[in-house]
């Protein structure tokens, strides 16, 4: 556990969620290095935040699962995109550019 | 998100339940399963790998429990799982839950039927369109002083020709039709006669055929009828037939134009036939029989037309000097229907409210005490983890079941009540026929029972769940601050309750005692009432209405009817005790010439055949009775009533002086007084005895087409019924014979409606005491629980059974003591507003201010006493190794 955990941003975690699988599909495990290792250590995401926020949004559409086998030959569930998944996550991306741009002006304004 | 993806997973989630957990449970041993494997890889051992697994999971179940509060339908499954553990409880309290059950189901069932009562008749819409632009335009003038008196067809042109406001003005009088000559029994039926804007005011469509318009209301009009759906089916079979058909009325053809829905009930709920109103131009003021009714034109409010009328009212004083003080009061439909309940039904409806308060309050001090009991329950639940929110959902699941039993349990006792209310109606509620438990009335009970629940819930639910933990659980649930507050709110709420029951119970009382006085005024006569059977009789054919015809006619039947064995005395008289005012006149007396343009006030004048005094037991005061002397060839004679003497010949002996009907300028004889008799209610018991004037013309000087006839039989009324039809079809085929009854039933009709309100506020004051008994009941039995121990040490310490009596229920006297000082207070507040309603009693009648608190005290000493008894029961070694 990293002792210099940062607290993720409401709805941070779904977008980098959307991210992760972005190229292909994941298990829970896969997700959460992923994650680790494109924000470089900075979001760990534990399972008591992940898998609820799986299943929430696998309700919600954007993701779909499935059983299949893992890297050691081990049964795991797989995540990957749906069509409606894949258009959130371009909506969520824009409004981040957008929010992170007017974020560092403000903070940047003399 | 997709609406499909989310109905697909609710689907999944509540009813394939067991396959989405066994998946997730899947699911998260095989993460654990691949974080111990790669802990191993990372070179710990495997017991070291697993443990560390586990550690970066975080437990097994709290992330299960983190996944399903994610779920779609996640709230209502908690719901239903509320719903489930309240039902369960509930049914494990039997006593509790049925108390308060049915405390709630009074309460709500009772105001749900009184508000379905006044919404039928006072707010319901009325079967006409925009009803709430049609007026009912009166007289009221100086001497005749009716609040919504008569005006006659000279006024009524006067009206219609300084009309702006309103649309076509049209006049309209009840009356009763004799319809015969078809081969059937002759029937009397009511009736009105109406001109030819009256069915254009109202706007309902005729069911068949056509009803009177323009023009169809001149001298030279033909004699047509609009008759109603009842009569339609009753007497022609329904058939369409009767259109343009020609009918005897009177005896007179007319010609049937259309048919009216049964629906439509106006003038009165029991009008079944129109005829038209021939207006003639009038030569003089009066016969005043008739009232207007015409429909505001678009944009004119009723206060315009009002003032119009106002205006139109000075024109009509200077056109006739007999009027003083003349008003032409425009009343709306719904006030002419309803005006004269509206006061009750509002009072009922102010006291059918406190019952709701009082079952309201009595549920909520149910729920505190069970609260006490629980609280060591909700401590356990809270120190396992259950969310405190979670918790006051719970409890509040659970009084809303409780308010919603009441409130389906209340729905059906208000249904039963209505129907027993439509059926108990004793005609003076108008629009009864409106009333029914509607959808509002429905809506109204929910709000009420959920707003209820709420309520009641609330409180005991914020309470256990913000308990302390430690010292709920230390002390075992039974007293520490919480539970000291709690019990000095349930002492409150007992206060309460027992002074909305002493404001119910005054109010009941002083109707009570209102009633009381009212049944015990004497209606004037002294005859036994089971045994005076009366009729509207009506020769049939208006050419009795000629005196020369009408005369032998009602002899015949006098004759005929006296032979009819049974039958003691028979008479004819054009009014009857207690409420059949027939006739109502000013009059003259020889000797006081009357000022200029006044006139004397106008009182009961009634045509009665010699037997009418003696057949009901009118007293003869002075003088003599008429007898078979007085005909129409004697001397004319008259006899007055006490009151009528006392009034008007200040002191002077009445007898012998002369009497004139309707005064100068009518052309009338003059009258010899030959006595004075008894005081006869004409107008209604609850009239000042000032109304009681009255004047007599025998019967044969003066004649009147349609008249009563009162038998007083030797034996039971109703065996002479049908001998008396008989005589009187006898003596004439086209005779009609109507409103049968005994002098009991009217007595019984006069006083029927504060009977009826009396009777169900007394109802309301039973059903509070009810619940406010088992309120201090409660509250004493669970008192006395709680202090088992205290008690147990008290008698082991030598305190006698009266001792621990005395100590039980002086904590029930305090409490009741300060309830009823409250109750009086309020009162004697709201009281005044009944004063309007109390015959011959004051709104702060002493006895019912003494009585009704002695009586609460009683049932509190009763409802206290058994708890009481049981404390002295209290085995001391028992109580002291009760813990």
């Amino acid at each position: 556990m990293s002792g210099k955990q940062t607290n993720l941003l409401q709805g941070t975690l779904d977008l980098l969620i959307l991210k992760a699988l972005a190229l292909e599909q994941m298990h829970g495990l896969g997700i959460s290095n992923r994650i680790a290792q494109i924000t470089r250590g900075t979001f760990v995401v534990k399972p008591g935040s992940l898998f609820p926020a799986l299943h929430r949004m696998e309700e919600a559409g954007w993701l779909a699962s499935s059983w299949g086998e893992s890297e050691n030959n081990r049964r795991a569930k797989y995540y990957k995109l749906t069509a409606a998944g894949r258009r959130q996550f371009e909506t969520e991306w824009r409004q981040w550019k957008t929010i992170a741009l007017a974020m560092r002006s403000a903070l940047d304004a003399q | 998100m997709s609406l499909w993806s989310r109905l697909s997973s609710l689907w999944r989630n509540l009813l394939r339940k067991e396959d989405v957990e066994r998946d997730l449970d899947g699911e998260l041993h095989a993460y654990l399963d691949q974080l111990t494997e790669r802990n191993a890889r990372a070179g710990m051992n495997p017991a070291e790998a697993r443990r560390a697994a586990r550690m970066e999971l975080g437990g097994m179940e709290q992330v299960k429990e983190e996944v399903r509060g994610q779920r779609t339908g996640h709230l209502l499954e908690e719901i239903l799982h509320d719903v489930r553990y309240g039902v369960r409880t509930l049914r494990k309290n039997p006593g509790f839950t049925w108390v308060a059950a049915v405390a709630l189901a009074l309460g709500i069932g009772a105001n749900t039927a009184m508000f379905s009562v006044a919404y039928g008749i006072l707010l319901r819409p009325l079967p006409y369109p925009d009803a709430s632009r049609v007026a009912i335009v009166c007289m009221r003038y100086y001497p005749r002083d009716f609040a919504y008196g008569t005006l006659s067809i000279r006024d009524f042109e006067t009206w219609k020709a300084n009309n702006h406001a309103f649309e076509e003005p049209a006049l309209f009088d009840n009356t009763l039709l004799d319809i015969g000559g078809d081969g059937a029994v002759p029937e009397q039926v009511k009736g009105a006669i109406v001109t030819g804007g009256f069915f254009p005011a109202l706007r309902a469509p005729p069911l068949l055929g056509r009803y009177f318009g323009k023009g169809d209301d001149r001298a030279t009009s033909a004699s047509m009828v609009v008759i109603g759906e009842s009569l339609w089916r009753r007497r022609f079979h329904a058939s369409r037939d009767v259109l343009g058909s020609s009918i005897r009325i009177g005896g007179a053809p007319f010609a049937v134009i259309g048919v009216m829905p049964g629906a439509f009930r106006f003038p009165s709920a029991e009008t079944e036939a129109w005829t038209n109103l021939k207006l003639a131009p009038s030569t003089r003021f009066g016969p005043w029989f008739y009232r207007g009714v015409a429909r505001l034109k678009p944009g004119v409010t009723m206060q315009q037309a009002q003032a119009e009328t106002n205006a139109i009212g000075l024109r009509l004083m200077q056109q006739n000097n007999v009027y003083k003080r003349l008003g032409l009061p425009v009343l709306e439909l719904r006030t002419w229907f309803a005006g004269e309940v509206r006061q009750a039904l509002l009072i009922l409806m102010g006291a059918v409210g406190l019952v709701l308060l009082v079952a309201v309050v009595n549920v909520a001090n149910l729920m505190l005490a069970r609260g006490t009991v629980r609280d060591r329950e909700m401590a356990l639940r809270l120190s396992l983890g259950a969310a405190r929110g979670r918790l006051i959902r719970q409890l509040l699941m659970e009084s809303v079941l409780l308010a919603a039993a009441g409130g389906a349990a209340g729905t059906a006792l208000a249904y039963g009540a209505i129907r027993l209310l439509r059926a108990w109606n004793p005609g003076s509620l108008p629009l009864m026929e409106y009333v029914r438990l509607d959808a509002r009335a429905l809506i109204f009970t929910l709000a009420v029972s959920l707003l209820t629940g709420v309520l009641f819930g609330l409180y005991p639910a914020m309470q256990s769940a913000r308990a302390d933990l430690n010292s709920t659980l230390k002390e075992g649930g039974r007293s520490g601050s919480a539970g000291r507050r709690r019990a000095r709110i349930r002492a409150a709420l007992v206060v309460a309750e027992i002074a909305l029951s002493v404001m119910l119970l005054v109010g009941a009382g002083l109707f009570l005692r209102s009633l009381d006085r009212l049944q015990r005024v004497s209606g004037g006569f002294t005859g036994p009432t089971q045994q005076i059977l009366t009729m509207t009789i009506s020769p049939g054919d208006r050419k009795y209405q000629d005196a020369r015809l009408g005369v032998p006619f009602y002899r015949e039947v006098l004759r005929r009817v006296q032979a009819v064995p049974g039958v003691e005395w028979a008479a004819l008289s054009d009014a009857l005790p207690p409420d059949r005012q027939g006739d109502a006149d000013s009059f003259a007396i020889d000797g006081q010439p009357a000022i200029p343009g006044e006139i004397n006030p106008i009182v009961s004048d009634v045509t009665a055949s010699a037997g009418y005094f003696r057949a009901l037991g009118i007293p003869l005061l002075r003088g003599r009775y008429f007898d078979e002397h007085d005909t129409a060839d004697s001397e004319p004679v008259a006899l007055i009533s006490q009151s009528m003497e006392r009034r008007f010949f200040k002191g002077r002996d009445a007898i012998g002086q002369r009497l004139m009907q309707s005064g100068p300028g009518f052309g009338n004889a003059w009258l010899k007084i030959v006595g004075i008799v008894g005081d006869v209610k004409y107008l209604g018991r609850a009239e000042k005895r000032d109304s009681d004037a009255a004047y007599y013309m025998a019967f044969g000087q003066s004649y009147s087409q349609r008249m009563y006839l009162a038998v007083r039989a030797s034996g039971g009324a109703g065996g002479v019924m049908a001998d008396l039809r008989r005589e009187i079809q006898a003596a004439n085929p086209a005779a009609t014979v109507s409103r049968t009854g005994t002098m009991r039933q009217a007595l019984d009709r006069d006083v029927a409606e504060p009977r009826f309100h009396t009777a169900l506020l007394a109802l309301f004051a039973a059903t509070a005491l009810l619940m406010a008994s088992v309120g201090i009941y409660g509250l004493i039995s669970f008192s006395v629980a709680q202090r088992t121990q205290e008690i147990g040490v008290r008698i082991a310490l030598g305190a006698r059974p009266g001792d621990v009596l005395r100590l039980v229920i002086r904590q029930a006297m305090a409490l009741a003591a300060m309830g009823i000082a409250l109750g009086l207070a309020g009162s004697l507040a709201l009281t005044r507003l009944l004063q309007a309603m109390l015959f011959g009693t004051s709104a702060k009648d002493p006895f019912t201010f003494v009585l009704v608190p002695c009586a609460l005290l009683s049932v509190v000493l009763l409802a206290a006493a058994i708890p009481a008894r049981r404390a002295t029961r209290i085995s001391p070694v028992v109580a002291l190794r009760y813990e």
